[in-house]
């Protein structure tokens, strides 16, 4: 017979709290960054200070004679070219942290500064210094559906506006990095801040030609990864070298500043659009020109159109080099782009027609698309609770005085399915123990409760009489946990393992109870024979004598799916006198098939909504055009929500029995992904004008209101 | 060294973020000047003696979470990186490490304080606390975190169950907003706010049932 979720789940689906919630909130938890192996050294990081620069001299020794110092490495060579403030230089290793810092400081670089370009626009003008070779800017080619050209020649209403995105960093709280300690010449373990033990573990057994065997990652805990933390990284390799050369372990963790310079960011969006659609509010075109910048590195495409039916589009991106740190994937990478991009004209448009704005969307959802009738029931969900009808007043219209208020909607879609070649181990134990095994790791999204839960259910047991053992790379082949696929991959596997070693435990024990197999079942941590209650769920595990049950999960078909959507709403104030935007309510209905564990689910839909309410409100990398320099690498000018900043949130889980037969999702990315956009809207509904950068921040609510009046006078 | 007494200030509950900074150690820090490391320790017990210089290494003792723990200190050492690096006690985490994020969040003299920017040195003869020391039974803070799930990475959750464990010593019956003000000296990057509001309210009541 197929595997099957339970039909009738006592746990799954439920709240339970995180069988490591404890040990972290009691500091009890140790982290990567925690551990300290006798005799550890702790490394410093050079790095440069400079955009853009050619090392002209790289001295380390006057490093290696300062006091406690016992390792120096310098990782870029002599005539090597820094793309950017924080890129790596060398490293020091010494007795105290103290100490390396000195040392760090005293490596001696000769720098020849060169041009830099750190914002798009220096990087764009012309006769900017080239950074790349072959141009500061390369366009992708266009991509076309349709004549979009023609489609909006003809339309009855066509907007056009220019919306942008900053550059934000990931701000993972535990920095990148790792601590590492040969335990032979060829055999390493390394405790490493990761979202992919597994590939740290491939990553540094080949760096130091190793059988990947001989390497063990573990990754108990991790503080926050976001898309950021798949590698060793260099300074990760460079930990492990230190390490070597000094036979001691080393922690090497990156500082504040460098893990905004160099550490990763989502790349920033700009685009122009033109969106038409015929009088009756039917989207008939779409031509946007966009780019953004991925730092040094590309990769700052994101998709558009987004969500809705544009029947004809044209769509061409372009890379913007800057002089500034490598985007990396950061929580449904593109996703917050297009949406807010593709909302914000979808929103300037329902203005010029006269339509509602929900109306509008609704009306241009794909038609036969199996998504189409779950955005509509969430839409319909969603507005009530915000009290959409009751309270929206059309844009503008929000009265005279200094406070204004305003609504907003934006709507989202993401994958989240899992891959299919990841395994879960289960034992049980004649003492009555139950260990889960997979080399997967917990970034904070709950997997390792998620799979207590899925084996507790199937066992009859509770939760925490689970021993669910994660984030060690010698364990079966566990997920890398990026792009919402965690616990697609994981629960099947997990399922299946835990109802292999099940029957497995049947098999063994119905001789010795004169009983068969089939005879038998679990619940509330007793063994039922024929449904009737008989001994203990340990008592039943004693009967393995000195036998063990231990076996391999797969993933069979069927228990997991892809593609999921939502809907977020945002209730904003904003003080027309200041700027000052503050988010009254946030709205998430948000789908994601079989939910598991709905307490980690409510924090993930949250946690969703506040990063995004960060990325709506307060966050942008802001680079200083004359010294090329990061002028808020820190968490003060970097602004994020503190407890004040909170909205009430209402969530709504999507779920109806349809959605729960679709199987496992994903659900860390999706709920991040429109809150900006809505947020965006939100404000201008509030005060009658786009404000068509974001953060929304004062200063581009008052510019967006200056501009506006400036028109108005123009006019007069 | 001005102490600070929430108590006596504007602030009904806990330490605002204003008052956090004022209570670090970086107002400490300026007072310490030029002289040899020892006699410069004695002189910063006798404290507001004038300037002093420490430099090189000192040992000093720290009663932390109700043990003395003698260690070897710089005297520019942070109260942070002595009890992480040096007495292995990591609960208290480095996250901005310049008093912005409270994920260093300690408890010194019954008052909560950024850890990253208070130096070791001046808390000679003080009390310290930190999460580990905290009750984990039902009345405790932590588990009003752990059930609401106040925390998801939880790498900044060490320090909001501090600025709460502080902020419920000194106001036991705070209000919704006295919680959020009382906690606005926190950062979390995961989210965890709705968790922890929640949390710092059921504690409040638990710690009643103690
Ligand atoms: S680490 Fe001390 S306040 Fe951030
Ligand atoms: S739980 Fe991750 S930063 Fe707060």
């Amino acid at each position: 017979m197929d595997l099957t979720w339970p039909e009738k789940p006592t746990l799954i689906g439920t709240k339970v709290p995180r069988l490591d919630g404890l040990a972290k909130a009691s500091g009890r938890a140790k982290y990567p960054s925690d551990q300290l192996p006798e005799g550890t050294l702790f490394a410093v990081m050079l790095y440069s200070p400079h955009a853009h620069a050619k090392i002209k001299t790289l001295d380390v020794k006057p490093a290696q004679g300062m006091p406690g110092v016992k390792g120096v490495v310098a990782i870029a060579k002599e005539g090597a070219t820094l793309r950017y403030q924080g890129d790596d230089v060398a490293a020091v290793a010494a007795v105290t942290e103290e100490q390396a810092r000195d040392a760090a400081r005293a490596i001696k670089v000769e720098y020849e500064v060169l041009p830099h370009v750190v914002t798009e626009p220096q990087a764009m003008a012309p006769g900017a210094p080239e950074i790349v070779k072959g141009g500061n800017v390369r366009k992708g080619r266009s991509q076309d559906k349709g004549k979009a050209d023609e489609e909006l020649a003809k339309a009855d209403v066509v907007v056009e506006g220019k919306y942008a995105l900053p550059v934000i960093t990931h701000v993972c709280l535990e920095p990148h990095g790792l601590t590492a300690k040969w335990e032979a010449a060829d055999k390493l373990t390394v405790w490493s801040s990761t979202q992919a033990v597994q590939v740290v573990a491939g990553e540094l057994a080949e760096a130091f030609q190793i059988p990947v065997a001989n390497v063990t990652v573990l990754t108990d805990y991790m503080g926050g990864g976001f898309g950021s933390k798949f590698g060793a990284d260099v300074w990760g390799r460079t930990a492990a070298e230190l390490a070597k050369s000094t036979g001691k372990p080393v922690k090497l963790f990156l500082d504040r500043i460098q893990e905004h310079l160099a550490a990763g960011n989502r790349p920033s969006a700009t685009g122009t659009l033109k969106l038409g659609a015929s009088k009756d509010g039917k989207l008939v075109g779409l031509i946007a020109e966009t780019h953004g910048t991925g730092g040094s590195r590309g990769g700052s495409n994101f998709p558009l159109p987004y969500v809705y039916d544009v029947p004809a589009s044209s769509r061409s991106h372009s890379d913007v080099f800057v002089n500034g740190g490598g985007a990396r994937a950061m929580r449904a990478p593109g996703h917050p782009q297009g949406c807010a991009l593709m909302e914000a004209a979808m929103d300037d448009l329902a203005e010029k027609l006269g339509i509602d704005p929900v109306q509008l969307r609704l009306m241009n959802l794909p038609p036969n698309d199996p998504r189409t009738p779950i955005y509509e029931a969430e839409v319909k969900i969603g507005a009530e609770l915000i009290g959409w009808t009751a309270n929206r007043k059309p844009r503008g219209k929000n009265g005279d005085g200094p406070i204004r208020k305003g609504y907003g909607v934006a709507l989202h879609q993401w994958g989240g399915g899992g891959t299919r070649d990841k395994k879960v181990s289960c034992t049980i134990t004649a003492d009555g123990t139950v260990e889960l095994k997979s080399a997967t790791q917990d970034l904070g999204t709950g997997i390792r409760t998620v799979l207590a839960i899925i084996a507790a259910e199937v066992l009859g047991l509770k939760p925490t009489d689970v021993v669910s053992n994660i984030g060690n790379s010698t364990f079966p082949p566990g997920q890398a946990s990026g792009g919402s696929t965690t616990t697609a991959s994981m629960a099947p596997p997990c399922l299946d393992a835990a109802t292999k070693a099940r029957d497995a435990l049947f098999a063994k024990i119905a001789p010795a109870l004169g009983a068969t197999p089939a005879d038998l079942s679990l619940k509330g941590g007793r063994l039922l024979i024929e449904g009737k209650p008989s001994i203990s769920w340990k008592d039943a595990c004693r009967k393995l004598g000195t036998a063990s049950i231990s076996e391999m999960g797969a993933t069979p078909e069927g228990l997991a799916s892809t593609g999921v959507g939502g809907c977020q709403f945002a209730e904003v104030v904003v003080d027309v006198e200041t700027g000052v935007v503050r988010v009254k309510k946030i709205v998430a209905v948000q789908d994601s098939g079989l939910i598991i564990d709905r307490l980690t689910w409510d924090s993930q839909v949250y946690g969703g909504g506040i990063m995004g309410l960060n990325y709506g409100l307060f966050e942008e990398r802001i680079m200083d055009p004359t010294t090329g320099v990061m002028l808020n690498p820190d968490m003060e000018l970097y602004k994020l929500a503190g407890a004040t900043d909170v909205p009430e949130i209402v969530l709504h889980a999507y779920e109806p029995d349809d959605q729960k037969a679709r199987g496992v999702i994903g659900i860390g990315e999706p709920p991040t992904i429109g809150t900006a956009a809505a947020i965006g809207n939100a404000v201008s509904n509030a005060i009658g004008v786009r404000v068509p950068e974001w953060p929304m921040s004062p200063r581009n609510v008052l510019n967006a209101l200056a501009a506006a009046s400036k028109d108005q006078e123009g006019k007069a | 060294m001005r102490k600070h007494d929430p108590k006596n200030g504007e602030e009904p509950g806990g330490a605002s973020r204003r008052d956090f900074l004022r209570g670090s150690g970086l107002a400490a820090a300026s007072a310490v000047l030029t002289g040899a490391a020892t006699t410069a320790l004695d002189e910063a017990r006798a404290a507001d003696d004038g300037p002093k210089v420490l430099s090189g290494e000192v040992e000093i003792t720290l009663k932390v979470n109700g043990e003395d723990r003698k260690t070897t200190v710089e005297p520019r050492s942070t109260l942070l990186d002595t009890l992480r690096n040096r007495l292995d006690v990591t609960g208290p985490k480095r996250v901005c490490d310049r008093a912005s994020c409270g994920a260093c969040t300690a408890i010194v003299d019954g008052d909560p304080v950024y850890s990253c920017t208070t130096l070791a040195v001046t808390c000679q003869g003080k009390t310290i606390e930190t999460v580990e020391s905290f009750d984990v039974g039902e009345q405790g803070v932590p588990h009003a975190f752990h059930q609401n799930d106040g925390l998801m990475c939880g790498y900044c959750t060490p320090g909001f169950v501090t600025a709460c464990k502080a902020l419920l010593d000194k106001n036991p019956n705070p209000t919704l907003d006295e919680v959020r003000r009382g906690l606005d000296g926190n950062i979390c990057r995961c989210g965890t706010y709705i968790g922890v509001l929640q949390a710092a309210l059921d504690a409040a009541k638990a710690m009643k049932g103690a």
